[in-house]
């Protein structure tokens, strides 16, 4: 019986609850739209950044696929010998492609490549172009390993030919940029985070009297944090919607429009990524928003 | 029902309460009074813990006010009624929302609360008010809408700062009758106030503070100390 009126009383105060938020939410809503707009904007700044962010990243990334490593197969070398390698390098973590290149396929490179001086070819009896193994990385910074290895295997390889001072430079820019980019997204988080949440407390500092009021009538802790936590959610999740319908509509119009003038950026022009970037900062306006007003509202719960 | 011995507060230099000692019977009705910085509002907020005192034991009915804390402290403060001097109606609320308060962090059904509000609304005579604003009550109306949210719980005491403040001598005595009205249901009432006429009209228990002391304590008496 008594567990039944409490329960009744649980449920009488979850509706009061939400009563209360939403009927917060209007009667503040000069000071409430002021924060959603603060929120949004710092949001539309970090997701954009998150967005030039990955562009740059895969832009790294891209041009470190670029690089390749050539090693020229000895004739004497065992086919099997060769394929087996080949199967084994395709494994290897930061290797993209793996390509064994034939005799054949060197020469029609060769005549392809270099056109006015084809017909120098005909003038040898034979081949003169070694078959070799050919790799592209995904992360050039296991080039050099992987050349000192290949050298050593002078049993297959005449020669190893690495690009080293292009990789070199794209493993320092790789690593400048995610340094760069990671300082920059904490730090642009951080001052987001600490925007939204002050917003937030502002707005509860100029209720502080309602809490201790709530307070002195006999009300709970979370009697008097539940509204607050869900107007703090409310204005969080509203300032990150407009955040993302923002980003979404400026993506759509502007990605196609970049990637065409700037064609060496690796700007992707589907809506995937900005998808998953306005899911994410709808999720963190809704969390910050509830855990800024938890924690703004605490220091006024000690009356 | 109340039991201060011995309370003591400080706020940094200035002693507001000093070994103060005294009992309020239940249902009783006492006025405080006092000059400014006598000691009067800083009793009234030991009495609900809005501040703690620095020594000595306050009992409110039997349970210790120096030492509850969460719920026991949530549970001591539903026991209490409270008339604020500046009021500290919710401003954005309506006359009928802040009156319902101490009943919805009950967690009392709408029904139930709204029959409760209808109900003190009219005993006050805000029946026809408890749809506008804080803004747009007059001084009295104000007043009025403070003691329905104070008494809306059934307390078990009723403790008010200056209630009659600012308000003509008309308006002042409605109030006082109000207060009387619900301590004649039992209410334990406390009234600290500067209202002479009041004090020396109804001739009830007179408690006179002074420098944080209590200087007299006449259960028949009028305004000055004798």
């Amino acid at each position: 019986m008594r567990s039944k009126a409490a329960t009744l009383a649980n449920l009488h105060t979850a509706r009061y609850v939400i009563t209360a938020a939403a009927n917060a939410l209007w009667r503040n809503r000069t000071m409430n739209v002021g924060a959603i707009i603060t929120t949004a904007i710092m949001l539309i700044t970090l997701a954009a950044f998150l967005a030039i962010n990955d562009t740059l990243d895969q832009m790294v990334v891209g041009l470190g696929r670029k690089s390749n490593l050539i090693a020229y197969v000895r004739d004497e070398a065992r086919p099997s010998a060769i394929t087996e390698l080949v199967r084994d390098l395709q494994r290897r973590p930061g290797v993209a492609e793996v390509r064994y290149v034939t005799k054949e396929e060197a020469l029609a490179q060769f005549r392809s490549q270099f056109v006015e001086q084809a017909d120098l070819l005909d003038l040898l009896q034979s081949n003169p172009l070694p078959p070799s193994v050919e790799l592209r990385m995904n992360d050039p910074a296991a080039l050099p390993a992987l050349a000192g290895e290949l050298r050593g295997r002078g049993d297959l390889f005449d020669d190893v030919v690495v690009p080293l001072d292009v990789v070199e430079r794209l493993t320092s820019i790789s690593n400048v940029s995610r340094a760069v980019g990671t300082a920059m997204v904490i730090a642009l988080t951080g001052v987001t985070l600490f925007v939204i949440v002050n917003t937030i407390r502002i707005a509860v500092y100029a209720r502080r009297q309602e809490i201790e009021i709530m307070k002195l009538v006999g009300a709970t802790d979370w009697f008097v944090r539940g509204p607050f936590v869900l107007e703090g959610a409310a204005i969080g999740a509203i300032g990150a919607l407009l955040a993302a319908i923002t980003l979404v509509i400026i993506y759509a119009q502007a990605a196609p429009t970049v990637a065409r003038i700037i064609a060496f950026l690796p700007i992707s022009t589907d809506l995937e990524f900005v998808r998953y970037l306005a899911v994410f900062t709808v999720l963190v306006g809704l969390v910050v928003g509830a855990l800024g007003s938890y924690f703004s509202v605490r220091r006024y719960l000690s009356v | 029902m109340i039991v201060l011995q011995g309370v003591t507060k400080r706020y940094d230099d200035l002693l507001a309460l000093d070994d103060v000692t005294l009992a309020i019977g239940r249902g009783e009705f006492a006025f405080l009074v006092g000059t400014n910085g006598a000691g009067k509002t800083t009793l009234i907020k030991l009495l609900i813990r809005e501040e703690r005192a620095d020594r000595g034991v306050i009992l409110l009915g039997g349970v210790d006010v120096t030492a509850v804390s969460g719920a026991a402290l949530t549970r001591l403060r539903r026991r209490i009624g409270v008339v604020f001097q500046d009021t500290r109606l919710l401003p954005n609320a309506t006359v009928a929302e802040n009156v319902a308060l101490p009943l919805q962090v009950r967690g009392g059904d709408a029904a139930s609360v709204d029959a409760a509000v209808r109900d003190v609304l009219q005993r006050v005579g805000l029946a026809d008010l408890g749809e506008r604003r804080p803004r747009h009550l007059s001084g009295g109306e104000l007043r009025k809408a403070a003691i329905a949210r104070a008494v809306v719980g059934r307390p078990d005491v009723l403790l008010c700062d200056e209630p009659t403040e600012s308000l003509s001598p008309d308006k002042g005595r409605e109030i006082v009758e109000l207060l009387l009205r619900f301590n004649g249901d039992g209410v334990t009432t406390l009234v600290a106030t500067h209202d002479r006429d009041i004090v020396d009209h109804l001739r009830r228990r007179v408690i006179h503070m002074h420098a944080g002391r209590i200087s007299s304590d006449a259960p028949v008496g009028v305004f000055d100390a004798p």
